[in-house]
C-alpha cells in the first residue's frame, strides 16, 4: 500500500470528457446533451441553480445513476458507470454534500474504507491504516485525529475525511459537490489549499456549486447549466460575476421577484422573546403582520432550529413566544397551531407530505375539523374549500383525487402551503420555501408568499439563498452560531453586509 | 471533541467518573460485569454451582445457542434478522438420522444436513438480498414453512437413530478429557474464527459498514446485496451445524427441536448489545449475551426457580439491558 500519492503519470489530453450526455426522469429532462471536458490539474466549475442539473450529471458520474445516452471517456478511453464501484476503479471519486461515511467506524478506517490495505494473510493492516491515515492528514495539514469515530466529529471535519478518503485512493477525477457549504471561512482556506495540492499532483477537480465567489477563486474553467442544458464554458477570466449570474439565471434577478407590497409597518403579530435552546441562544424579534421577513445564515447557524422552536415542535430552555397576544405553550404544535402559527418545512418529504395520499387529503388534513359534523367529515365541504385553494394557488394537477406524489415539487409546496391556510394562519413559517423546486415553479412560489403576506399574514422565511432572501424579505435578520446578529431593513442591505454578518 | 460542561464533579470525583464512562461506554465490559454479579450471585446460593463440572455443563448447554448466535450476530451486523434458524436447527436432524439410517456413515449424514442448511440459506438470502422482500417476513415464511415440512415428513413423529453410531453420540455429547464438551471446543472455535472474520477481515468489516449505513457502502463501491446474501448463507449454516449437535443430544430427528429456539437466540444477541438496526455491536457482546443467559437459566434451576420465573426473569433482563443502551445513546 503506497501511502504517497504519486503524481499521475502525465497523460496527454483530457481526464474526463462528457459528450452529449441525456437523462430523463418521469415528466422532467434532467440532463439535454451536455458535454464537459475537464483537464488534469485544473479545477472546472460545475455552476447552476437548484434543478438546473447539477446533482443528476455528478450522480452519473459517481456511477449512481445511469445516463440515457452520450458517453463518459476517461483517459481517452470509453468507460461504462454502471455503479458507484466502476466508478471508483476507474478513478473518479466524488465528495458528495451529504456526507457518506460510516458514522461507528473510526476516521482512519473510513478513509481506507474502499479498499483495505491488508498484510500477507489477507487481514486488515490496523496499523499501516493508523499510520498512513496520520501521515495522510500531516502531510495535507489536516488537524483531526484518525481514532477518533467519525460520528462524534462535526459535519466539517467530517467533509475533510471525505476529500482526505479521495486522495488516498489516488483518485484521478474528484467531483465535489458544494464543499462549503458547512465550512467556515478559515476551513473554506483550508479546503482551497487542498484543492490547488491536489491539482499539483494532476487530478483533475469538478467544482460543482452556486457560490459566486469561491469560483472566481479556485476555479480555472467554468461550466454553466440551466435546466438541464449547458449554457456556457469559459476560462474563468473571460466572466464577471454579472455575466456569470446572467448565465445561471437567463433573465434579471428582478424578474423573479414580484414584490407587489407597499411594506407598510403592521401590527405585531409574533414575538419572540429570549428564545434559548440546545442550539439558540436569546432571540429576540418581531413579525408584523403584511410583512415578510426572511432569516439567512450559513449551515449550522440555526435557522431551521428557530423555525421548530417558534411553531411549538422542539422543546425551549428560556423565553417567551408570543401569537397575537397570546403565549404559546412551548413544545406543543397543537397550541401552536390553534394560536395561528404553522411551519412549512425544508424537508417536503418526511415532515411535510402524505406521498401516497391525494392532493385532497393532503391539503385537508390539518383543518378536517372544520368539515366535520358530528364525527363525519362532510366531503362535499371538504371538496370545496380544498378546490378554492387549488384554483387561487394556481395548482397543477389532473385531479383533487391524484396522489400528490406525483405532482412536481412546486405544486407539491402550493398544495402544502395550502393545507396551512386553510386554518386561518397568522403567521406562516416557511423554511427553504424553493428547495428542489425549479425556476418557474420558484417564481410563483414566491409570488404566493408575496400575495399571501399582501392578504395581512406575517412570513417568516427561512432561506440560505441570497437572491430569494434579497427579492422578497422585507427585513433580514441574518444568523449565525445559533444568534441572531443583525437585524436590517431590505434597502439597506447589501450582500456583503449580509454575509459579513453571517459570518460573524 | 465533546465537552461536558454540565459535569459538575470536584477534580477528585473527575477520575472516577471518567473511569466509569470509559467502563460503561464499552457495552461489552458493562456485559463482563454482569456475567460476573450472576456467576458470583449463584455461587453464594448455591453451593454445587461454582465447580468445574458445572461450568463445563453450562458451556455445553450454551454452545447450541452460541453457534446459531454467531450466525445471527453476523446477519443483525448486516441489518437484516434470520428468525428461521429454530426449525432449521429441527430440520438439519432429518437428513443426518435418514441418511444413517439407511447406511450412511455419520459424514454423509452431516453432509446432508449442511445441504439443506445451505439451501435455506440460499433461499433466504436471494429472497432477501437480490429481490429486496423484507428479511423478517422472508424468514418468518420460512420459519412456517421449514417446520410445516418437518411435521409433513415425520408424521409429527421422532424419528429414532437406529443405527447408534458411537461417533454420533460423540459429538453433541462427548467431553475432551471427560470435562469440556466438544460441543463447547466447536462453539469456541467458531467463536474465534467469526470474530477475526468481523474485526480483521474486510469482509467483515463490509459487513458492518453495509449495517451500519447501506447507502454509503454502496457509494463506496461495496457490493451490498452480495454481502447480505453471504450473511443469510452463514447464518443458516450455522443453525445447521447447531441443529446436528441438538439432534446428537436427542439422539434423533425430533420433529418439534428447536421449536422457539430463533428467540432465544435473538435475545441473546440482542442482550449483546447488538443493535437491530444493523452495524452496531460485537460477536464478544453475543458471546457473553449468550453466556449470561445460560448461567442465569443454570443457577436458576439449581435454585428450583420454576422454567416460568427464569422466563419472565429474561423478559425483564432483555428490556432493561436494551433500555440502558438507549438511555446511553440519548445521553449522548
Amino acid at each position: 500500500m503506497p501511502a504517497e500519492p504519486s503524481p499521475i503519470a502525465t497523460q496527454d489530453g483530457p481526464a474526463l470528457e462528457v459528450i452529449g450526455i441525456n437523462k430523463r426522469f418521469p415528466g422532467v429532462v434532467a440532463l439535454e446533451d451536455v458535454d464537459l471536458t475537464l483537464e488534469p490539474g485544473k479545477v472546472h466549475a460545475l455552476m447552476g441553480e437548484n434543478g438546473a442539473g447539477k446533482s443528476t450529471l455528478i450522480k452519473i458520474l459517481a456511477g449512481v445513476y445511469r445516463k440515457d445516452s452520450g458517453a463518459i471517456r476517461i483517459g481517452g478511453m470509453d468507460a461504462d458507470l454502471r455503479t458507484p464501484r466502476d466508478a471508483l476503479r476507474q478513478g473518479i471519486k466524488v465528495v458528495f454534500q451529504e456526507i457518506a461515511l460510516i458514522s461507528e467506524f473510526t476516521v482512519a478506517e473510513n478513509i481506507y474504507l474502499e479498499r483495505y490495505p491488508t498484510d500477507r494473510l489477507g487481514s486488515v493492516d490496523w496499523s499501516a491504516i493508523r499510520k498512513d491515515a496520520a501521515a495522510l492528514f500531516e502531510r495535507i495539514g489536516f488537524d483531526i485525529d484518525p481514532a477518533a469515530k467519525v460520528g462524534d466529529l462535526p459535519v466539517s471535519q467530517q467533509q475533510m475525511v471525505e476529500i482526505a478518503r479521495a486522495l488516498a485512493h489516488q483518485a484521478k477525477i474528484v467531483v465535489m459537490d458544494e464543499p462549503t457549504s458547512s465550512l467556515t471561512p478559515k476551513e473554506v482556506e483550508l479546503l482551497f489549499n487542498v484543492i490547488k495540492r491536489l491539482t499539483g499532483l494532476g487530478i483533475a477537480v469538478l467544482y460543482v456549486t452556486h457560490k459566486l465567489g469561491e469560483v472566481f477563486e479556485i476555479a480555472d474553467t467554468v461550466t454553466v447549466l440551466r435546466d438541464g442544458c449547458r449554457i456556457s464554458t469559459k476560462p474563468i477570466i473571460e466572466h464577471t460575476q454579472d455575466s456569470l449570474v446572467q448565465d445561471m439565471i437567463g433573465r434579471h434577478i428582478e424578474n423573479l421577484f414580484p414584490h407587489s407590497r407597499d411594506m407598510t409597518g403592521g401590527a405585531t403579530i409574533l414575538s419572540v422573546e429570549g428564545l434559548s435552546t440546545a442550539k439558540l441562544t436569546d432571540i429576540n424579534f418581531e413579525a408584523r403582520a403584511g410583512e415578510v421577513l426572511g432569516f439567512f445564515g450559513l449551515m449550522g447557524a440555526g435557522r431551521t432550529e428557530l423555525a421548530k422552536a417558534i411553531v411549538g415542535f422542539d422543546p425551549i430552555h428560556t423565553g417567551r413566544i408570543v401569537i397575537d397576544g397570546k403565549a404559546l405553550l412551548p413544545h406543543d404544535t397543537r397550541t401552536g397551531v390553534a394560536l395561528g402559527i404553522g411551519l412549512l418545512s425544508e424537508d417536503r418529504k418526511t415532515e411535510g407530505l402524505m406521498p401516497e395520499l391525494s392532493v385532497l387529503h393532503n391539503a385537508s388534513l390539518a383543518a378536517l375539523r372544520q368539515f366535520t359534523i358530528a364525527g363525519f367529515v362532510d366531503e362535499g365541504r371538504e371538496r370545496g374549500a380544498v378546490q378554492q385553494f387549488i384554483d387561487k394557488f394556481r395548482v397543477k394537477t389532473p385531479s383533487l383525487h391524484q396522489e400528490i406524489k406525483y405532482l412536481s415539487g412546486g405544486n407539491q409546496q402550493k398544495v402544502l402551503l395550502a393545507r396551512w391556510l386553510m386554518r386561518g394562519l397568522k403567521v406562516i413559517v416557511v423554511d427553504e420555501p424553493t428547495r428542489g423546486i425549479d425556476v418557474g415553479a420558484k417564481s410563483e412560489i414566491f409570488a404566493l408568499l408575496d400575495r399571501l403576506a399582501g392578504e395581512g399574514l406575517a412570513v417568516v422565511m427561512m432561506t440560505s439563498e441570497m437572491p430569494e432572501l434579497l427579492g422578497l424579505s422585507d427585513r433580514i435578520a441574518v444568523m449565525a452560531g445559533g444568534r441572531i446578529t443583525t437585524i436590517i431593513n431590505r434597502n439597506e442591505a447589501t450582500q456583503e453586509a449580509i454575509l459579513n454578518a453571517a459570518i460573524a | 471533541m465533546q465537552r461536558s460542561p454540565s459535569l459538575s464533579a470536584t477534580a477528585g470525583d473527575m477520575g472516577a467518573v471518567a473511569f466509569c464512562n470509559a467502563l460503561f461506554r464499552r457495552n461489552e465490559m458493562v456485559l463482563l460485569l454482569c456475567l460476573a454479579m450472576v456467576i458470583v450471585f449463584f455461587s453464594l446460593a448455591s453451593g454445587s454451582f461454582f465447580t468445574i463440572r458445572n461450568f463445563a455443563n453450562v458451556f455445553g448447554q450454551a454452545s447450541l445457542a452460541m453457534i446459531a448466535g454467531i450466525g445471527v450476530g453476523v446477519i443483525v451486523l448486516a441489518g437484516e434478522i434470520d428468525i428461521s434458524i429454530g426449525s432449521l436447527a429441527g430440520a438439519a436432524g432429518i437428513p443426518l438420522v435418514v441418511i444413517m439410517n439407511n447406511g450412511g456413515s455419520l459424514e454423509l449424514g452431516i453432509a446432508g444436513a449442511l445441504a439443506l442448511a445451505l439451501t435455506v440459506g440460499l433461499v433466504n438470502g436471494y429472497l432477501a438480498a437480490y429481490l429486496g422482500i423484507n428479511s423478517l417476513i422472508v424468514t418468518l415464511g420460512s420459519m412456517f414453512v421449514i417446520r410445516g415440512l418437518i411435521y409433513l415428513y415425520t408424521g409429527q413423529k421422532a424419528i429414532p437413530d437406529e443405527q447408534s453410531l458411537e461417533s454420533f453420540y460423540q459429538i453433541g455429547n462427548g467431553r475432551l478429557l471427560g470435562t469440556v464438551p466438544y460441543s463447547a471446543l466447536t462453539a469456541f472455535a467458531l467463536l474465534m474464527g467469526f470474530m477475526y472474520l468481523m474485526r480483521h477481515r474486510p469482509f467483515g468489516r463490509n459487513i458492518y459498514a453495509v449495517g451500519g449505513n447501506p447507502e454509503v457502502a454502496r457509494l463506496a463501491g461495496f457490493n451490498v446485496k452480495g454481502i447480505k446474501f453471504i450473511c443469510f448463507v452463514i447464518s443458516a449454516v450455522l443453525a445447521g451445524i447447531s441443529g446436528i449437535l441438538l439432534s446428537s443430544r436427542l439422539g434423533s430427528a425430533v420433529h418439534v427441536a428447536g421449536l422457539g429456539f430463533e428467540f432465544q437466540v435473538v435475545a441473546a444477541v440482542v442482550l449483546g448489545g447488538v443493535s437491530l438496526a444493523g452495524g452496531v455491536g460485537s460477536l464478544f457482546g453475543v458471546a457473553l449475551g449468550v453466556l449470561i443467559l445460560s448461567f442465569l437459566s443454570n443457577g436458576f434451576g439449581m435454585l428450583d426457580v420454576p422454567t416460568e420465573w427464569q422466563e419472565v426473569a429474561t423478559g425483564i433482563i432483555i428490556i432493561t439491558a436494551v433500555a440502558f443502551d438507549e438511555y446511553k445513546r440519548q445521553r449522548k
